[in-house]
């Protein structure tokens, strides 16, 4: 087994290597034999990355102690899905499951029917040095299948923290987001290596694009719902360096992903396009190395630098790459790119909303650093925290959150401002009505009113567009409402797909601003049959008791609770005691209604007849998740729809054009 | 001037806007990482700063009332010195055992910390490391939902 394990890793390297020589050689001198022999090799590698893959599986489910990977994540009683799961609990497993995606993508691609593209020699290239880097840091630097020096009896068992349904999905979707960024980047440079200055590279990659942009968007929202849950600090986002790291390439491919949109039907922003992906491509890098490095996290120094070292290491070369082909390119871009013909039109609302989301980016990566920067320049190290990135991305959210509401109902080119006035009256209005109603209904908080309206105002352009829309074919088609609706969907999914999603955003902002703006907090020490008073809650307390359960000791506070007057039964939060963990996590208990969450956990206690709770109300954080799916399947819909084989045709419309020249 | 180079133009301009926000957020906003040696000796100079700073705690000096809910506790640093933290919250899981307290807060003019937030992490070795393999915000979270 052992053998098997490492050999499959050392096979790696050399296939990756051959597989890129190969490529680059029968790049130079045109030899299909030898592209086709790296096409076998990116195979091999699919192959032997899932032999390495399926291995450590194995071993996590067996609990093989012998290897160190696996006594370290595992132990004997741990429930089989989080054996199997513990795969991503740490650096070696991470760095295999992220190489084995790599593998997988890579594998698609070179044999996907634009294998015999052109470009593909080069875009495999730059995904097998992905891969050579990953293989050579799991080789080197945290191999999964590194033996222990004495077999334990048992493992030292998974973090109780991870122990949830969130730490299944939220590592693995994350990776899906980073890796496919690859691809983007991959098909970006082989177009610039190239010279192809036209939209097929982006085009080839909206797919890619897109479902690496819903994997992070995925990953960044189960993250915040697994902290809300299992952590017990009541929030969802904390503005941990860490988190940042997610969040900066969702920014950054936000973007892009607007941006394309111009490439494609204008010919405009292409050095801006290419310079986001590149971003974008080197983010998830960059996320990397300070998830491993613990550079910035240095109160809580646990770092083993060389891992983070060796991303940086990387990242360099391939930014040297990139900003190599892009400079010695840019005279041709330059030539070949469109200007802005109008300042009032979606083009340059698109480039406002691609600077406001890329300033966001700068904001946080800046907040992030700079406990690093403080340090450099004055010798003391100072951390920024929540206050910081809430004071400067609050003002950068809002923009964003109007320039949705503005951007739909601005047309291509040359939009008039009488037309664009007409549309926007009755959207501006239902967000002006909203904010005088929380007025009226006695709400407080100005910025937070503000934010809410711009909501309501970003969600009613969205509605009245698909009105209007529907309407329109109504009149064209004499269908009925629904089937005009329908077909209205079906018909332009990739824009009506992004409307679901900006209104899954709108959905996820009421949630954001109500929480951070009227979160209601108490902190009681409570004898038996006292009551904590909260909002609307009744809270009493009807002592601890303690009991086992798969070895683990448990204390579970009883509180009955009613909600304006009515029982709605008893509410159990819990401290549990890990056999395998030397710290005891905390089980929230979460009452959820349709507009908040009454939030209980129990921090400490004196004996069984006095405890201390810390109870929240946090108004629409279930919003969020709901905004969440509502944005995963707007991306869906845009994903299916909007096909690319159009693309095709016109590509080859344009090389019989270009031959005709 | 194109076109391009005015919407250029204006954006930079906007670029600006934010970089000025940011900056003038950002002294208010921060928190300065001292050793508790440093901050007891200059205490005066540090008197209006948000400070960040960390040592071991002393176990017999841990004072809970649970009914007013306030902690008080002693921590100190590698060179032996020892520091006064007053918060008024939650007291973290494990503050009986052998742990490294992170505290944020002011110093006032006692010499008292009044910490706002006080955070424990384990100094043992294999703990750590774990803790770190799989990443560090989950380490974060699991101090930071202690402290609240």
């Amino acid at each position: 087994m052992y053998i098997i394990g490492n050999t499959a890793l050392y096979l790696g390297i050399a296939i990756a290597v051959y597989a890129l020589i190969a490529n680059l050689i029968g790049i130079k001198n045109k030899n299909n034999r030898l592209l086709e022999s790296a096409r076998g090799g990116v195979l091999s590698l699919v192959f032997v990355s899932s032999i390495a893959t399926f291995l450590l599986l194995y071993n996590l489910g067996t609990s093989q102690f012998q290897y160190e990977y696996v006594a370290a994540y595992t132990s004997k009683n741990l429930p089989l899905v989080y054996k199997l799961t513990a795969f991503w609990a740490g650096n070696a497993g991470s760095l295999l499951l992220w190489l084995f995606l790599l593998c997988i993508y890579a594998g698609f691609l070179v044999f996907s029917k634009e294998k015999r593209n052109p470009m593909m020699p080069y875009v495999s290239s730059i995904l097998l040095l992905n891969i050579l880097f990953f293989y050579l840091v799991l080789v080197f630097s945290s191999n999964p299948f590194k033996m222990t020096d004495i077999i334990p009896a048992d493992g030292k068992g998974l973090n109780p923290m991870l122990q949830h349904p969130g730490m299944i999905l939220h590592p693995v979707t994350l990776y899906l987001g980073y890796v496919g960024l690859a691809v983007p980047f991959a098909f970006a440079i082989a177009a610039l290596i190239l010279k192809r200055m036209d939209a097929e590279w982006i085009k080839l990659t909206r797919r890619w694009t897109l479902v690496a942009w819903l994997f992070l968007t995925l990953g960044n929202i189960i993250g915040g719902w697994w902290a809300y849950l299992e952590l017990g600090w009541g929030g969802y986002w904390a503005w941990d360096p860490v988190e940042n790291a997610s969040f900066l390439p969702w920014l950054t491919v936000s973007a892009f992903l607007h941006s394309v949109m111009i490439q494609e039907r204008k010919g405009m922003l292409k050095t801006w396009n290419i310079s986001l992906v590149i971003i974008s491509y080197a983010l998830s890098l960059f996320g990397t190395f300070l998830v491993r490095s613990g550079v910035l996290t240095s109160v809580h120094a646990f770092g083993d630098g060389n891992l983070g070292t060796y991303f940086l290491i990387f990242l360099a070369i391939m930014l040297s790459l990139s900003f190599y082909v892009v400079i010695t390119r840019y005279q041709l871009i330059k030539k070949e790119t469109n200007p802005i013909e109008s300042y009032f039109s979606k083009e340059s609302s698109f480039l406002l909303n691609n600077l406001i989301l890329v300033a966001g980016a700068f904001a946080v990566f800046w907040g992030s650093m700079y406990p690093l920067i403080s340090e450099a320049l004055t010798g003391t190290k100072v951390n920024v925290g929540p206050p910081y990135f809430n004071k400067v991305m609050a003002p950068i959210m809002l923009a964003l959150i109007v320039l949705m509401a503005i951007c739909p109902l601005i047309a291509w080119q040359k939009a008039t401002v009488e037309k664009f006035l007409k549309s926007v009256i009755w959207p501006l209005a239902a967000g002006v009505i909203s904010a005088i109603i929380l007025v009226v209904m006695g709400v407080k908080g100005i910025f937070a009113i503000i934010g809410l309206a711009a909501t309501v105002f970003m969600f009613a352009t969205h509605v009245k567009e698909y009105i209007d829309g529907t309407r329109a074919r109504r009149k064209a088609t004499k269908e009925n409402v629904l089937k005009a609706a329908y077909k209205l969907l079906t018909k332009n999914q990739r824009r009506y797909g992004g409307y679901i999603v900006h209104m899954g955003i709108a959905i996820i902002a009421i949630g954001v601003i109500s929480s951070h703006a009227y979160v209601q907090d108490v902190m009681k020490t409570v004898n038996l049959g006292e009551t904590i008073k909260i909002g609307h809650y009744e809270i009493t307390f009807q002592g601890l008791s303690e009991h086992q359960k798969n070895g683990n000791g448990i204390v579970v506070a009883k509180l009955d609770t009613t909600y304006k007057g009515k029982s709605i039964g008893t509410i159990k939060p819990e401290k549990i005691f890990y056999e395998t963990w030397p710290e005891p996590s905390t089980e929230v208990a979460i009452k959820t209604n349709w507009k908040e969450d009454l939030y209980i956990v129990l921090s400490s206690w004196e004996d069984k007849e006095k405890a201390t709770f810390q109870v929240k109300v946090n108004p629409f954080v279930s919003w969020i998740w709901t905004g969440g799916l509502i944005m995963v399947f707007g991306t869906a819909i845009a994903l299916i729809g909007g096909k690319t084989t159009s693309s095709r045709a016109l590509r080859l419309k344009q090389r019989s054009a270009k031959a005709g020249v | 001037m194109s076109k391009n180079a005015k919407i250029i133009a204006g954006l930079v301009l906007a670029a600006v806007a934010l970089s000025i926000l940011m900056f003038t957020s950002m002294p208010s906003a921060g928190s300065k990482e001292l050793k508790i040696s440093e901050l007891v000796k200059n205490s005066a100079q540090y008197k209006d700063d948000y400070v960040m700073t960390q040592g071991l705690l002393n176990k017999d000096s841990v004072k809970w009332n649970a009914d007013k809910i306030e902690l008080q506790f002693e921590i100190y640093d590698e060179d032996n010195q020892t520091l006064s933290v007053f918060h008024n919250g939650i007291k973290p899981d494990n503050f009986s055992d052998d742990v490294i307290v992170i505290v944020e807060g002011f110093m006032n003019d006692k010499g008292v910390f009044e910490a706002e937030k006080v955070q424990t992490k384990c100094p043992s070795k294999y703990e750590g490391e774990d803790m770190e393999n799989y990443d560090p915000k989950t380490h974060q979270k699991v101090i930071e939902g202690k402290q609240e």
